[in-house]
């Protein structure tokens, strides 16, 4: 009992005596949250963050709890999806913010009004365990009949990125709806994330999936038995963008973090975990083609927000999900 | 109930036990009456619209079917398991008794979200344990476990603890001369057991019975780390994915749900209540001395076929969860090489919101087993001398709380506490509304016990402390404290063991900052860091061993009753 009045006690404290403290909520996996954080307190000493971690349309769920009990908790998001955030941003959730480091990045990047930035770049591709003897080259290589019963993949229910892959795959085309249909006849296993994805595929259990790159390259270079490919047709991906809430507390320290994820030490951080970063003139992770080399699929966000509700609905009739 | 006490009681005592009735009251039944107004009214007006709309959407029959299918075979196992030990341990002469209970005590104190990642990581291709001996399946055979069978194995397993303690508390009542008295008739081995002990014990039976398929109803760790993958949802995972997925927007809906799951748990306890009303059974003699009937030749095999099982349900999962800890990446075998503590420590040292866990589960525990002695232990006492009609109705529900699973308690908690009346304050996303569900869900836990042994106290005692004019502080400090201290004690420890390692009431209650060890745990699974969470979750078992260890070495300085496992 002491030990909790001691620390409700602190938490009190914390949040009245503390003003340079930011509340971040992130779908970043944990170790690299918090060294994102470690790193954005090395370089503002005396600015605090606490940080939760989880699935982007879980976190988002738990925000809009949040906003709908008049206490929401974060002043700044840094989430999966720049369609999460535009939705957000048109209904006045967001804060505009022109970060003056946004000069160093594609204006497709962020939003003209400064609502979100783009972190960094993480795209969707195969991953198989290598075990299997041939190695997939296309998406289409998923949904043949030889491969039945043996792809998993992330669920748009669940997965902001995954959400964006659906949007993009399906906007595609040479694949449409049409390839999803082959996938459900496939048998193609479609819940969770893309964590329990990367599971089931590390594990051998399902031997092939869709996964976003930086799980299956950098648990490879652990030792996973997995590889990663960039399947001819190209990649779906996210930006990670960053954004801060119209409701937050601490706004000038809010604009630190999002100027210092930013800038080029904030951008060599995220090579250095292993993902591409979204600045112009960086190279890429180890493990990564040139980023030249990566054939990005196209995508609208703006499109992929109108047709959100109708896609969920139409893969949960498709995969029979929840 | 002597005169005396009809009309002698003092009116602070009156006072007091109102006082604490209606504290008690608003702690553990307003959430599940507001939880019932959700359930059938529309925009304040009374109307069944939704609850029809729910009931016949699909999934939630499935669900309904499901957990039904999951909690009732679940129990099977655990009657069979279960039941095969007590019998074994309270009626042979098996030797090395303490150390088996104890030993089948340990998977009630761990999650399940625990044994079902366990489980996990010793079958299926993935297995480290089966790769590192070679013997790991082909790659794309499915993990067996992900299934209804896995569901319900893990359950059974989970919940055998139970039907375990209730029986043998049974069999620990049955007097040891019926037994010889049908021994010295000639009754021989089994047939004493099927003709005179099987009877004896059909009640209690019954009762472990019922408790078991309650509990198993309301599990959400197994079915969630078993079942969300392969989308077989029971009724609390469909509850979770539901609020996890849209927010509070589906909390009308998902109450329906809630009160659903409640309405099979309370079927399932007023089932006990009856096989308990029927234990009408006299027994005469000392139960003193144990029954303790010659197993003869078979005592080794049995022996080993005991320990054997211990070990398989126990010992094997944990090595498969200390393999996968130690490794640096999923899917890698474990190697001399190989070996790392990476995980350990990033899990431990590096991530803040372990800390923040270990410091949530602790406080959130230690609290509600603290507060809840002090609220029960006067409750109790002024409950057993002053049967007003108010007492004797809340007697008779508060078991509600913990009956319904820790989904619709949490539901119900959040309609609650989500607006506070009369203010715009709310609860909902502090550490306080996980506070309060656990008091609400663990009353009957601390208060039962401390009722029985009050049950049994000499009203003579506390007559005479009030006859010579101790005041009513006087006489709760001096005379009642100390007499039933033993049980709440023992209501304490099993409150904080439970509490420490509770998740279904924090998984929908958690927020920023007030994460417990249970609701890491799974996150840290579910974002596919497998390794991080094994790890965290070997911590714990840890724990709980070394806390249950500590416990039962200090059991000889305490007196009778205080280690539960042992009454």
């Amino acid at each position: 009992m002491k030990s909790f009045l001691t620390s409700s006690l602190f938490a009190l404290l914390a949040s009245t005596a503390m003003a340079d403290k930011i509340t971040l909520y992130t779908s970043q996996p944990n170790a690299d949250a918090q060294r994102t954080v470690d790193a954005f307190i090395a370089a503002n000493p005396g600015t605090e963050v606490d940080w939760v971690r989880d699935g982007t349309t879980k976190l988002m769920a738990r925000l809009r709890a949040e906003i709908e009990a008049g206490n929401p908790q974060p002043d700044v998001l840094l989430i999966a999806d720049t369609v999460t955030l535009e939705g957000m941003a048109q209904e006045g959730l967001l804060t505009a913010y022109q970060s003056p480091e946004a000069a160093n990045y594609d204006a497709a990047l962020y939003s003209p009004e400064g609502f979100y930035h783009s972190t960094k770049l993480i795209t969707t591709g195969i991953v198989y365990n290598t075990g299997v003897e041939a190695a997939p080259t296309s998406w289409n290589a998923l949904a043949d009949a030889s491969l039945k019963g043996q792809v998993a993949m992330p669920s748009p229910l669940y997965s902001g990125a995954a959400l964006i892959h659906l949007a993009t795959l399906t906007g595609d085309e040479s694949l449409g709806w049409d390839y999803y249909e082959g996938l459900a006849a496939n048998e193609a296993r479609a819940q969770g994330g893309n964590g329990g994805t990367f599971k089931a595929v590390a594990s051998g259990e399902k031997p092939y999936g869709m996964v976003v790159d930086f799980l299956a390259i950098r648990n490879k270079a652990e030792g996973s038995p997995v590889d990663f490919v960039f399947p001819e047709e190209g990649v779906s991906y996210v930006t990670e963008p960053v954004a801060i809430m119209s409701s937050a507390k601490n706004v000038e320290s809010a604009q630190k973090f999002v100027d210092f994820l930013l800038s080029d030490a904030g951008q060599e951080l995220v090579l250095d975990m292993g993902y591409i970063p979204a600045r112009d003139g960086m190279g890429v992770p180890e493990g990564f083609p040139a980023r030249d080399d990566i054939k990005l699929m196209a995508f609208d966000p703006a499109e992929a927000l109108k047709n959100a509700e109708a896609n969920k609905a139409k893969f949960s009739e498709l995969f029979g999900a929840e | 109930m002597g005169a005396t006490l009809k009309t002698g009681g003092s009116r602070a005592e009156s006072r007091l036990l109102s006082a604490i009735l209606v504290v008690a009251i608003c702690l553990t039944l307003a959430p599940v009456v507001r939880l019932f107004v959700e359930g059938i009214t529309d925009k304040g007006a009374p109307s069944l619209a939704l609850m029809q709309e729910v009931l016949a959407q699909p999934s939630t029959l499935s669900a309904l079917k499901h957990s039904l299918v999951t909690a009732g075979f679940g129990t099977v196992v655990s009657l069979v398991l279960g039941a095969a030990f007590a019998f074994l341990v309270a009626l042979t002469d098996l030797r090395a008794k303490a150390a088996l209970v104890f030993c089948l005590m340990i998977p009630m104190m761990i999650p399940p979200q625990i044994t079902a990642l366990s489980w996990t990581q010793i079958m299926g291709p993935s297995s480290v344990l089966l790769k590192t001996l070679g013997l790991a399946p082909p790659l794309g055979s499915p993990q067996p476990l992900y299934s209804p069978e896995g569901i319900i194995l893990l359950l059974g397993i989970q919940h055998m603890s139970i039907i375990f303690l209730t029986l043998r508390a049974g069999l620990r009542s049955i007097p040891q001369d019926v037994v010889e008295a049908a021994r010295i008739s000639g009754a021989r081995g089994l047939r004493t057991w099927w003709q005179v002990v099987l009877p004896l014990t059909l009640p209690s039976l019954a009762a472990g019975t019922a408790i078991t398929f309650v509990t198993a109803l309301g599990n959400f760790g197994i079915p969630a780390m078993l079942g969300i993958p392969v989308g077989y949802a029971t009724l609390p995972t469909l509850v979770y994915q539901k609020l996890a997925g849209m927010g509070t927007t589906v909390l009308a809906e998902v109450s329906v749900l809630a009160m659903l799951i409640g309405a099979v748990a309370v079927a399932g306890i007023l089932l006990q209540r009856f096989f308990q009303g029927r234990q009408k059974l006299h027994l005469v003699g000392s139960t003193a001395r144990p029954l303790a009937l010659p197993l003869g030749a078979a005592r080794l095999p049995v022996e080993i076929a005991l320990w054997g099982v211990v070990c398989a349900i126990l010992v094997l999962p944990m090595f498969g969860l200390l393999a996968t800890s130690l490794v640096p990446a999923y899917g890698v075998p474990l190697r001399l090489d190989t070996v790392t503590f990476e995980l350990w420590h990033e899990v431990l040292f590096r991530q803040p919101v372990t800390a923040r866990a270990f410091v949530n589960s602790f406080g959130l525990a230690a609290g509600a087993a603290l507060a809840l002695m002090v609220i029960c232990l006067p409750l109790a006492w002024l409950m057993e001398r002053r049967k007003t009609r108010l007492a004797r109705l809340f007697d008779s529900l508060l078991d509600l709380p913990y009956a319904l699973p820790g989904v619709v308690l949490s539901i119900a908690m959040i309609l609650l506490l989500i607006k506070l009346p009369f203010t715009d304050a709310t609860l909902y996303g502090t550490i306080w509304i996980i506070f309060l569900a656990y008091i609400a869900r663990f009353f009957a836990v601390m208060f039962r016990p401390i009722q029985a042994s009050l049950k049994q106290l000499d009203p003579a005692m506390d007559e005479a402390a009030q006859s010579v004019g101790a005041s009513l502080y006087r006489r709760l400090r001096d005379v009642i404290l100390p007499l039933s201290a033993p049980a709440a004690a023992a209501g304490a420890i099993l409150v904080f063991l439970t509490a420490f390692n509770e998740l279904t009431v924090s998984a929908l209650l958690w927020s920023s900052g007030t994460e417990t060890l249970g609701v890491v745990i799974f996150n840290l699974d579910d974002s596919g860091e497998t390794g991080m969470a094994s790890a965290l979750a070997m911590t714990i078992v840890f724990v709980v061993m070394a806390l249950m260890a500590l416990i039962q070495l200090m059991s000889r300085r305490f007196p009778k009753g205080v280690v539960p496992w042992q009454t």
